[in-house]
Order: structure tokens, then sequence, then C-alpha cells
């Protein structure tokens, strides 16, 4: 099944389309991890069936966007310094 | 001093409240995902019994306990008193026994250290193995701590600290929180770890003893071990983490050990607030590297859930920040008759009785307020003389609406400190921690004549002669009233 994430913006204008962005997405789904972040490189898309994963969008107090995207998560990013892993 | 018999741990204090009928066992599931915390929320707007859910989705073995000291009934049974004990009766207590001689911790063996009982380390260490809720809907994650503490040290005056700081999860192994400067933590991190780039040793207890909760959430200058000791009259049993020097109480029934980083910050929020909004912006905030966990058998997890009034944020921190001020006046001379702030207010307007005895007393009191540790918790300071009740909000708000004049009697003060959470502070006061803070000086001025210039307050108490009061109350009945006299 296709996975659905949820990312938080102050402004959509952060969800630029066509180029590779850096985002720190939760996953929704299903499951004792639901909720957890990681920051990625991916792309997103206002055109639902352009890739195979879900995004829903909140904004700066939690209110959640009607707006819905499709996202490529391309890897991983690990920000955290590597004496901390 | 007689006796105290509090409970001791959450256990106990669940037991107590569910056998007189203040707290309610659900046994049917509950998902960990906004039900729980929708259940809290509604629990706490209709001041209904605690919530103690056994059975959680996805969760064998954990339950939760919601709303713990939400009303003054279960404040009561957590200080071991009668649950129908008044306000005034519950903060007597409270002062009596923080006025008493601190009571030191012991430490106790690990093998007598219920919270010992599961253990996980390296690999196994992951939030995710504990039940942490998503609270409200909308929230920026599922949050660790909403009632609980957490234990750092100061390295070099070695001072402990027990403090109640919220604590997002963000992934198995980080957590992220919003410890403001000004705060125990705040000032430790500034002063020592972080011009150092030295991380900070922490454990964060969840599902404390109900006093130490409130120890946690206290502004006292008393360290919170021994002030939990004080509050409950026995010792805190401790016991030493499994990955730090800290140590943690025995009875509780989470600890996740670990470190505060000095030099990196991952996102916190937004977060359902005591104010009753979700004002703090999400940001990059104080970030906690996790490497164990520990916990009880058939461990319990409690849950407060911040928003319009009133939840246990609302209730405990009005009654301690207003009983703390109290002792600061007193112990500054100022005649002061109480100190109040309803709930209701989100502990942002401190009520102040006191005998109007001299001039500027009222700007006196405002300053010592403003200017204290509690200072950045509330901006209103609402000052009335002494034949004011200050429980009673209709007096006070005619005392406001009337006495308070508009050119001398109210104060601003700028430039203060504040929170991120005022939901009236600009944006970028909000970051920055920048407050303003104003004086109702509702009191007759002194050098108003007071035969001639200070008005009658014109109510049955005061201007009929006790005769006529009498005889009116006698035969209130036989002149046909039904209602109470
Ligand atoms: C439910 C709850 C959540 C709180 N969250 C925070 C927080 O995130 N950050 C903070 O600085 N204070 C928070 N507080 C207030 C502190 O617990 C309070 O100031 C306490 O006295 C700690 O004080 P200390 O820093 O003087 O030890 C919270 C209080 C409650 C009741
Ligand atoms: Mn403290």
């Amino acid at each position: 099944m296709a996975n659905q994430w949820e990312v938080f913006v102050m402004d959509l204008g952060e969800l630029a389309e066509g180029k590779e962005l850096e985002l720190t997405i939760r996953t929704l789904n299903p499951g004792i991890h639901k909720y957890t972040y990681q920051r990625v490189k991916a792309e997103v898309s206002g055109t639902l069936d352009k890739f195979a994963d879900r995004l829903q969008v909140r904004m700066g107090r939690g209110q959640l966007s009607d707006r819905k995207f499709s996202i490529r998560v391309i890897e991983q990013v690990q920000r955290m310094p590597a004496r901390y892993l | 001093m007689g006796k105290i018999s509090a409970p001791k741990s959450n256990r106990e204090f669940i037991e107590a409240c569910v056998k007189s009928g203040d707290a309610v066992r659900i046994q049917q599931e509950v998902d960990w995902d906004n039900e729980a915390g929708a259940i809290v929320r509604r629990v706490c707007e209709l001041g209904e019994a605690a919530p103690f859910m056994e059975n959680i989705k996805d969760y064998p073995g954990f339950s939760y306990f919601g709303a713990p000291l939400s009303t003054y009934r279960r404040m009561a049974i957590a200080l071991g008193m009668d649950p129908s004990s008044t306000l005034p009766q519950i903060g007597a207590e409270y002062l009596k026994r923080t006025n008493s001689e601190p009571i030191a911790p012991v430490i106790i063996d690990k093998r007598d250290a219920p919270c010992k009982e599961n253990i996980l380390l390296g690999d196994d260490v992951d939030l995710c193995k504990l039940p942490v809720p998503l609270v409200h809907d909308g929230d920026g994650g599922r949050y660790v701590g909403t009632w609980h503490g957490v234990i750092t040290k100061h390295p070099v005056r070695g001072d402990v600290n027990w403090g109640m700081y919220r604590q997002m999860m963000w992934d198995g192994r980080t957590m992220s929180g919003a410890v403001f400067p000004f705060s125990d933590l705040g000032k430790t991190l500034t002063d020592y770890y972080l011009p150092r780039g030295e991380g900070c040793p922490f454990a964060t207890a969840i599902g404390l003893s109900p006093l130490a909760a409130m120890a946690a959430c206290a502004p006292s200058p008393i360290p919170e071990p021994e002030l939990t000791g004080m509050l409950s009259g026995e010792p805190v049993r401790l016991v030493k983490c499994e990955t730090n020097d800290l140590e943690v109480p025995a009875d509780a029934e989470i600890i996740i050990e670990g470190m505060i980083l000095p030099d990196y910050k991952v996102e916190e929020g937004p977060f359902g607030e005591y104010t009753g909004y979700r004002t703090s912006p999400r940001d990059f905030r104080v970030t906690f590297r996790v490497d164990a966990i520990t916990y009880r058998n058939n461990a319990t997890m409690t849950i407060s859930n911040m928003g319009v009034p009133q939840d246990e944020g609302q209730l405990l921190r009005s009654f301690s920040l207003g009983l703390e001020l109290e002792k600061l006046l007193k112990s500054q001379g100022i005649p002061v008759t109480g100190v109040y702030m309803h709930p209701r207010s989100t502990h942002h307007m401190m009520i102040v009785g006191v005998k109007p005895t001299y001039a500027g007393i009222a700007m006196q009191i405002a300053q010592l307020a403003f200017g204290s540790k509690l200072g950045p918790w509330f901006h209103m300071v609402m000052v009335v003389d002494d034949q004011t009740d200050i429980f009673n909000w209709d007096e006070v708000y005619h005392a406001f609406c009337t006495r308070c004049n508009p050119e001398r009697g109210i104060h601003v003060f700028k430039n203060t400190t504040g929170t991120a959470l005022y939901p009236h502070a600009t944006p970028h006061d909000r970051k920055y921690s920048i407050g303003s803070q104003v004086l109702f000086d509702c009191l007759w001025p002194v050098d108003w004549d007071k035969t001639n210039d200070v008005p009658t307050v014109v109510s049955f108490k005061n201007v009929y002669t006790k005769d006529i009061q009498e005889k009116v109350l006698n035969n209130w009945a036989d002149y046909g009233f039904r209602g109470r006299k």
C-alpha cells in the first residue's frame, strides 16, 4: 500500500513543484510508529496520481489544509550529528 | 504536625480516586490516537471524574490516567485530605506543609525500585514502545511528557531540578520540548551546558506520585525532591539511573533517560496549551536524545490535556503561583490578606487582597510579583482592599469596574519577561519571551478623606445596622421568600 505522510508548513509556497525539496515529514501509516518524523529529500506534486505516496498538509497552528499532494521520497537525510546517533 | 497519609504513588492515588468516585475505570479499548485525548479534554471541560483507561489500542499491558488533578477534590485526595475540603483549607494546608522543614529524599536499592521492572537499553530503546498519545488532533506530535517531571542537576551547584516541561516525540529516540529560558532547567542550560557545548544528562519521570507532580509544576524555590517530601510528610524514594548519575523517583511508572543536546535542535509543536489555544509556533527547540527506558509492569502513563478551562495545569499552577506569591509578599512584611488566581484566568491574573496602610502599596505588590521568579507566568495583577473577598469574583469584578481609575489605577510595565504561549503577545515577542504586564490598582487612594471622599459600599451587609439586618433575616421566610436567607 502507498504511504501516507504529513508535513507542517507556514505557507503552501514551501511545497514548490518540479524540484527536489528537503522536508520534515511524519508518517501517517497506521501502527505504533504513526506520527514519527524524518527528514527527507522529496518531490511533491499537486497532481494526486503523479507519485504513489500521499502527503497531507497542516499549517502553523495545526489546521489541516484542504490542498492534497502526492509525494516521492527520494532519500532520508540525517541532520543529527553522527556523534549523537 | 499530625501524620500525613497522602498517596505515595500514582497507583495509590488512582485507587483512592476510584474509591471516592473521583476516577472511573474504563475497560473498553481506547485509541491512543486522539480518542484518549478527547476523553480527557471532555472530562476537563465538564469537571468530571478522572478516566483510568485500562485497555489501550496497540499497547497491551499499559494504561492511561487522564486529568489527574483537574478538580479541587482530587487535589485534596492527593494531599491526603478530605475530598470535600474547601479551596482555602487546601491552600492553608499547602502553606503549612511548604513552610515546614525540608525532608531529604532517600536512595533505595535498584532491586526494590518498581520503575526498574523493565529495562530497555541500546537497540531496544524505542519511544514507540510506550503508549505515547496524540493528545489533540493537529498537534505537532505525540507528547510523551504532559504530566511528568524532567530531572536534571546543575553540575557545579549540585542542585537537582524536577520541572514539568512538555516533551514531544520526534522519533523513537528523540524528543523536543519547550524549556523556557527563565525556567530552572533553561537557566542551567544557558549557565553551564550550552556555553561548554556539553550534553546535559536528563531523566523524564512519568506517572509520578501526585505530590511529586505537584512539586514539579510548583514555582517554589525549594528543590522539588525536598518539596515533595514536605508535601507528603515523608522522604521520597529515589533510585539511580541506568545510564547517567541522576536519581529518579523509584515509584514512578516510566523513566526515560538520556541527554539534552547542546548544539542540535529538532522541530517542536504546535501543541494545545494551558491558555486554551495553540499559540506558540512550531520551532526548533530543546532536543532530548534517549538512551534508556525503564518502566513498571502494567505501567500507567499520566495525561494532561491542556486547553480551555479547566485542566490541572490551570488549577494547580493558579493554586501554587498564588500561594507562592502570598509567601513572598508576607516575607516582605506587606499586610496581604490573601492571594488568589482563578483557574479560569488560565493563571494570568493575580488577585491580591491587602490592608491599604500606605501609599503605593499596590505598586509595591506588582513590582515584587512581576519582578519575582513567578512573574513571567502572569501579566495582570489586581489589588483590592481587605474588605473585598478575593475568592468571590462578583466582589472583585465590582471593585475593579468601580474603583480602578483609568488614569491613575492602571500601570503598564513594558519590556518584561513573557512566554511564547501568550495569545495576546506579538509573534516577535513570543519568539523572544518578551512580555508586558499590567497592574490594576483597585484601592481607594490613601490621600482621599476617609469620611468625605471615599464612597460607601451600598450593600446589605455594609449599610444597615446589625439590628435591622437581623430583623430582616429572621423574618425572611415570614415575608414570603422561599429562597436562601
Ligand atoms: C502541564 C504543564 C506543562 C508545562 N509545560 C511547560 C513547558 O513546556 N515549558 C516550561 O518552561 N514550563 C512548563 N510548565 C510550567 C512549569 O512546570 C513550571 O514553571 C514549574 O514551576 C517548573 O519550574 P522551575 O523551572 O522553576 O523548576 C508546564 C506546567 C504544566 C502544569
Ligand atoms: Mn525548579
